[in-house]
């Protein structure tokens, strides 16, 4: 408690002493995130549903949590795939499977619940299956609607902007 | 002393480690919650053509062989559905082993189940909706073949937990020859 009052009383201390903390917040919330992955085997363990291909099961900015693993994709499981070209993950299931026998070559085919057609017309010209690297991870938890803030920032980038200023304001300007 | 912010984030907070701990029992929970389904399939004649231009993007389609299932499906999933079930997805896989390819799974035909209503399936000479045909161009040497029927239920929040809670493994939708009708 002394050391709070000291360092209020001389205010480059206490503005120090408020950026060391919003770093460390900063660091630990990129450190989470870096063990989830490492955890899961995913490059993001946690994402925001972007269309309203796999209605009704999933909406437009519900969040699903993912773990990658390391075992082969079974049929019927919703995964998320990122292909090599296209930078925006697609979140779909797996309606087919046909591994090889030598090298464990998994050959796949996914559709969402709410298409007609599977995803041969997404995925890059002339390429008829996925391969188990191009697979984020599978859906292994659901909460509805929490990422909706995500999207609404996507689509107005003034909100994003306004909300971090807003925020670093506050946490510098704050007494504790 | 306090301020309208301070009560403010402080009423947030609490809200926000409530609503966590709820949802984490609700997700351990739901998995443990008894359901008895019954579930059938029946198949009843397994036709193979080649070359059905199905697919605009695989050029192999038209020398491909194809196989037609027709089958019945009675099942009763309505006691699945909870407090805390969105819906159910079904669907039927063709599995088998092929040469070169240890594990092939193909979904040919699901559903989705939304209230329990809908979950009294009485199926009568359903065919196929997704084709079905091996990796190959053939189904030559193709062996121990099942259809199975999975049901994967879609929680309103929590976990995907395990989705086979019932498969029954049946019959062999076995092609061979060239492109001719195979009964069962």
């Amino acid at each position: 408690m002394d050391f709070m009052r000291q360092a209020n009383k001389y205010g480059v201390r206490s503005l120090l002493l408020q950026g060391l903390t919003f770093l460390s917040v900063l660091t630990s919330a990129f450190m989470i995130w870096k063990g989830l992955s490492l955890f899961t085997n995913s490059e993001s363990p946690v994402v925001v549903v972007l269309s309203g291909s796999m209605e009704p099961a999933y909406h437009r900015g519900d969040i699903l949590f993912l773990h990658n693993g390391y075992s082969p994709i079974e049929v019927g499981e919703v995964v998320v795939y990122k292909l090599n070209d296209k930078p925006i993950p697609i979140v779909h299931r797996v309606m087919k499977v046909h591994t090889e026998n030598e090298t464990g070559k998994q050959y796949l085919l996914t559709k969402g619940d709410n298409n007609m057609a599977d995803d041969r017309g997404l995925y890059n010209p002339g390429q008829l299956w996925i391969q188990r690297d191009e697979i984020i991870g599978r859906v292994k938890g659901f909460v509805p609607y929490a990422g909706m803030g995500t999207i609404w920032m996507n689509d107005y980038p003034q909100l994003k902007m306004g909300l971090l200023g807003t925020l670093c304001v506050l946490s510098l300007f704050s007494n504790d | 002393m306090y301020n309208f912010l301070q009560r403010l984030s402080a009423l947030t907070s609490f809200a926000m480690s409530t609503l966590m701990v709820l949802a984490i029992l609700i997700s351990v929970t739901t998995p443990l919650i008894p359901s008895s389904p019954t579930h059938a399939v029946t198949l009843r004649s397994v036709q193979t053509t080649t070359g059905r231009p199905v697919d605009p993007f695989d050029k192999t389609s038209r020398s491909a062989e194809y196989a037609r299932l027709t089958f019945d499906v009675d099942a009763d999933l309505s006691s699945m559905f909870n407090w805390n079930t969105k819906l159910l997805f079904a669907y039927i896989t063709a599995d088998y082993r092929a040469p070169g390819f240890e594990t092939n799974r193909v979904v040919v035909w699901d559903r989705i189940i939304r209230n329990p209503r809908q979950a009294k399936l009485r199926l009568r000479k359903h065919h196929n909706k997704y084709s079905l045909r091996n990796y190959a161009l053939t189904f030559e040497g193709v062996e121990a073949a099942n259809l199975t029927l999975h049901i994967n239920p879609v929680p309103y929040l929590g976990l995907m937990y395990d989705k086979s809670a019932t498969s029954i493994p049946l019959s062999l939708p076995r092609a061979a020859g060239p492109a001719g009708q195979v009964g069962r």
